[in-house]
């Protein structure tokens, strides 16, 4: 078979995102899945978004990736969550149509240019001189390949359990990938098992509708991406019910068949995401969780039951959730369960996401121990386009953590690592106020471009809200109220941009976005300034590169845990060197006398 | 937290510190010339001033009062000990001079240096005359307060205990903004609440904190006792009278403006900076003006005034604070009061009365009650400013819960140089332990 400059081994969101942003800036690419039919699959909740994770969407896009795209083309409910608690933490979520979502994604691949796409299943990878140069196929093909990217999400040795059930997949009804992850263990890569869930579908028709309370979306739909203004998708409704006592009961008093109070999963799950077993086990004093009955798509009968994922027995399942107002006469179509697989420890990577064992592979998704589809998919963009970056001989891109949520989690997960699949938090940024959703195509999109990914049509767009912003700073500057100029006005609480349009018809001609961010801006002006300093300094930090391969035992006077952890991350900068968990002061201090003396 | 860095203004002293002719405080960093020209007599002269020049002036506290008379060394970026822009300040050798330098310092956005940083700082800024081997070991004899073990360390029993609680109630509010932030309000239901009995409760505590400090400094550094009342009505003498009947430590030296006098005492075991002050009275002299203002200054931040009236004029200011005030009838010679302290100037009578009562009075300040006191003026400057920020979260309360979660972050930042940082971990285990999170 013939040779590629990129191989991208599974079809998740990480790899759609890694094989188009290689395939576009050039890498002739394949894509390798077990099933060209599982594309783009969204396992779990039919859903996008959401706070942080709209945050990485719109990164994403701003980069030039493909997820706002296949969002705002399958989109069937859109909120702004969080609207009241603050312009900076406020986020876009979307219902979608995953079968619309699925579809989509797989024809954006088709018609990538330099992206084939081949079904079959990688079981190894071919090493030379501390290199990766192809990989191995189930079906017996040797393909080399000048890069190589992993995102084998739950598939790496997946096994889903159903209270005494197990079988192994990586989704129900989709076999595990035998092999790979214990080909990786033998070369010596730290291989660690996670654990995640899914709750039951169950068929629209034969809920009680009347027993459940509607939630509806906003009334304006407004896209992700930033490459268009408006988009028109048909809305439906979800819906909320609650548990009850009776519920509590029936899991109670089947725990004991659940595969994780009978350890036969040994995977951590995550804390934020528990299931409903976890719930009621941790928090017993609660008489009523709630949840979430949603669409999976605009003509499937298949509802989402968000907040009862499960790995009890089906017939246990039956018995509880019939136990819900509106769902007594329920059918389930595709039970919860729980499904376990390898992950990577993601310290083993360069903030680049190449791995410190073996050059030119690239690890992104859930096999470096993160969860969410956001999640997935923006590592997938930076591995690829690292990927294609190191063939083309050009600078990698890393983002900091003060420019992007992107950033803050790679940084996170390459220095930190982590224990239980790691969900992005708006708390996790230090600089939460400056990283807002709707201002990421002015943090990233020249990068983006300058790295080859996004483009002309992308720039101009964010030329032309650059200029607009700065036009209507410069209208507002010459509005005069109370001796004050609009500017001023629009730091004090009470004033609102909306307002100072209605008063001052001169305004009316900017867009919604340009005047949403001005205004946002302009209010968080006095809190923006005190972070400035710390990311100054901060940033001269990051420009203080460390070399991969600096030799930590010859550095003098470091203290022995110091030089233990140093030895572990190779951090390539001092700041990041600076954020390794418990690294002491002093040991950063000579690290940077040491870089300096490099030079 | 407290890191090594470059460029940003730091300041130390780089003689001893203790009573001496002079004393020379060193400052380094970007913008040192400028943040230091707001407390200077002339101020245009000295941002203007050319690199390795002297400067004399006078530094200024906030209030425009002087801290003392000063010779500055100014350096240019690329020149000095560091190789940043660097302004040596030297004054006269009195730890209150010192004290009140640094205090402005540091409110002129300076922060005091870790060991080993002004040599880090000259390795990092290239200048080679210094070894690396220097500043290596410099900082590794350091090993500064990093760790949160360190900090905490330093702390005793219930103090300790009681920081950690202040520490986990923030940690709580915080984590209960930060639910709010980290998910929708189709989740979270309830909006946030100002935990308002709470942050009384609180500050309250830091408050209490706060001011164990003069204890604690008192039994190290000495109390500050001032002597005032109007003029003539023998401050002088009795501060003679004092320094000569107890063991004088240090002879008297004259005040930096020569509008005070100082002498450092040892009080029956009992340290004592013992300040004699310009006599208060209304003046239109303007020197004498000046030396007043000086003399409320000192009193304000007394441990002790020790207020002497005298016959012509029995009236004592009605805003001396009283708690902090022991009145004294002078010239007891002429007019003697029962039941009240007094003291003659002539035969030094009454002057063992007077040092018990000092004593007492101080004494009672020493101990609070319980072992409950901080002992560092930066660990009760950041309760000060831990303070501060929760101060500020109660003014801004109608403000979004992404404004208001800056207010405790910023109060735990505080905290963290006495009880260690709050990883994102810490918050993220608390926020999960509290709620019930998850679709």
């Amino acid at each position: 078979m013939r040779d590629y400059d990129c191989i991208v081994i599974g079809g998740g969101h990480a790899g759609i995102e890694a094989s188009s942003a290689a395939a576009r800036t050039g890498l002739s690419t394949l894509l390798i899945t077990q099933s060209l039919d599982a594309i783009g699959r969204l396992s779990c909740n039919p859903a996008i978004g959401g706070l942080a994770k709209g945050n990485l969407v719109r990164e994403i896009d701003a980069l030039g990736g493909v997820m706002g795209q296949l969002i705002d083309s399958s989109m069937i409910q859109y909120r702004i969550l969080n609207r009241r608690r603050g312009p900076a933490v406020q986020a876009p979520r979307a219902q979608a149509d995953k079968f619309t979502y699925s579809r989509n994604a797989k024809e954006l691949l088709e018609h990538t240019k330099g992206l084939d796409l081949f079904m079959d299943t990688v079981t190894d990878l071919i090493e030379e001189n501390g290199s990766v140069i192809g990989v191995v196929t189930e079906r017996g093909w040797r393909i080399s390949a000048r890069t190589v990217v992993l995102t084998t999400g739950t598939f790496m040795n997946g096994r889903i359990f159903i209270g005494e059930w197990d079988a192994p997949c990586g989704r129900l009804g989709e076999g595990a990938a035998i092999g790979l992850g214990d080909n990786l263990r033998r070369l010596g890569f730290d291989v660690g098992r996670l654990k995640t869930g899914t709750p039951a579908r169950v068929l629209r028709s034969s809920l009680d509708f009347d027993e459940l309370e509607v939630q509806k979306g906003d009334e304006e739909m407004l896209p992700f991406s930033f490459d268009y203004d408006c988009i028109d998708r048909p809305q439906l409704d979800c819906y909320i019910t609650w548990t009850n006592e009776e519920t509590h009961r029936i899991i109670r008093e089947n725990m004991h068949r659940s595969p994780l109070y009978g350890g036969k999963i040994v995977g951590r799950g995550p804390r934020y995401c528990p299931s409903i077993e976890d719930k009621v086990v941790r928090f017993p004093d609660r008489d009523r969780h709630q949840i979430f009955v949603e669409p999976e798509g605009i003509n499937s009968e298949e509802m989402y039951l968000n907040g009862l994922s499960s790995s009890l027995p089906e017939e246990v399942q039956h018995r509880f959730i019939r136990t819900l107002p509106g769902l007594k006469h329920c059918q389930i179509m595709r039970p919860a369960y729980a499904v376990e697989y390898d992950y990577l420890n993601p310290m083993d990577l360069y903030p680049t996401l190449e791995s410190k064992r073996l050059r030119n592979l690239y690890v992104a998704g859930q096999t470096n121990g993160t969860s969410g589809y956001e999640e997935a998919a923006c590592q997938g963009l930076v591995a690829g386009l690292n990927a294609s970056l190191r063939v083309r001989g050009e600078e990698p891109l890393v983002l900091r953590r003060d420019e992007a949520y992107i950033g803050v989690l790679i940084d996170d997960l390459v220095t930190k690592g982590t224990k239980e699949p790691y969900r992005m938090f708006t708390s996790r940024a230090e600089y939460r106020l400056s990283l807002r959703h709707d201002n990421a195509d002015l943090r990233l999109t020249r990068t983006g471009y300058e790295k080859g990914l996004a483009g002309e049509e992308k720039l101009a767009r964010l030329e032309d809200k650059i200029r607009s912003m700065s036009d209507l700073r410069q209208s507002l500057a010459g509005i005069k109220e109370r001796g004050k100029n609009a500017l001023q006005l629009l730091k004090e609480p009470e004033v609102t941009m909306d307002a100072l349009v209605s008063a001052h018809p001169c305004l009316s001609g900017y867009s919604r976005a340009v005047r949403d961010e001005v205004e946002l801006d302009i209010k968080y002006e006095g809190y923006l300034r005190r972070q400035d300093e710390e990311i100054a300094s901060l940033r001269r930090r990051e420009e203080m590169a460390i070399p991969p391969d600096f030799d930590y035992d010859s550095l003098a006077g470091l203290s022995s845990e110091g030089r233990e952890k140093l030895k572990q991350v190779r951090p390539l900068t001092v700041a990041q060197a600076g954020r390794i968990s418990g690294l002491r002061v002093s040991d950063t201090a000579l690290l940077m006398m040491a870089v300096k003396g490099l030079k | 937290m407290f890191d090594y860095t470059t460029d940003i203004p730091i300041y130390a002293l780089a003689t001893a510190r203790a009573p001496s002719a002079l004393a020379v405080t060193r400052t380094s960093g970007k913008n040192s010339i400028t943040l230091l020209s707001k407390a200077f007599s002339s101020p245009g002269r000295l941002i203007a001033a050319a690199d390795k020049s002297l400067l004399h002036g006078y530094l200024r506290d906030d209030d425009g009062s002087d801290i003392d008379e000063v010779v500055l060394a100014v350096y240019r970026e690329g020149s000095g000990y560091t190789g940043e822009e660097a302004v040596e300040i030297s004054t006269h050798g009195s730890l209150a001079v010192i004290d009140r330098l640094s205090r402005r310092l540091e409110e002129l956005g300076f922060r005091p240096a870790s060991k080993g940083e002004f040599t880090f700082r000259a390795f990092m800024h290239g200048r080679m005359d210094l070894t690396q081997a220097e500043a290596v070991e410099e900082i590794v004899n350091s090993k500064c307060e990093s760790a949160q073990e360190r900090a905490l360390g330093r702390l005793e029993g219930r103090l300790r205990g009681r920081l950690e609680s202040i520490r986990a109630s923030l940690l709580d509010i915080l984590a209960s903004i930060e639910v709010q932030l980290d998910y929708a309000e189709d989740e979270i239901l309830e909006d946030w609440v100002f935990p308002d009995g709470e942050i009384s409760s609180i500050c309250a505590e830091l408050r209490r904190l706060v001011e164990s400090y003069s204890a604690s400094r008192i039994q190290r550094d000495g109390a500050k006792v001032v002597l005032a009342g109007p003029a003539n009505a023998g401050k002088s003498s009795l501060f003679n009278h004092l320094v000569k009947e107890e063991r004088a430590i240090v002879s008297p030296v004259a005040g930096t403006t020569r509008d005070y006098i100082e002498a450092w005492i040892d009080l029956s075991g009992l340290p004592v900076h013992l300040y004699d002050t310009a006599g208060l009275r209304e003046s239109g002299d303007e020197v004498e003006g000046e030396g007043m203002r000086r003399s409320r200054a000192l009193m304000e931040d007394a441990d002790l005034v020790v207020y002497l009236t005298d016959p012509d004029n029995p009236d004592v200011p009605a805003d001396l604070d009283t708690d902090r005030t022991l009145v004294v009838f002078s010239k007891s010679d002429i007019e003697h009061r029962a039941t009240s302290l007094s003291f003659s100037s002539v035969t030094g009578e009454g002057i063992g009365e007077l040092v018990n009562a000092i004593r007492q009075r101080i004494g009672s300040v020493l101990l609070p009650g319980d072992d409950m006191v901080i002992d560092s003026r930066r660990q009760k400057e950041g309760l000060e400013r831990c303070l501060a920020c929760l101060e500020a979260a109660r003014s801004n309360r109608g403000q979004s819960a992404d404004i208001m979660a800056l207010f405790f972050q910023g109060a735990l930042e505080e905290l963290a140089l006495l009880t260690g940082e709050v990883t994102n971990e810490e918050l993220l285990d608390t926020l999960f332990s509290k709620f019930c999170l998850g679709k």
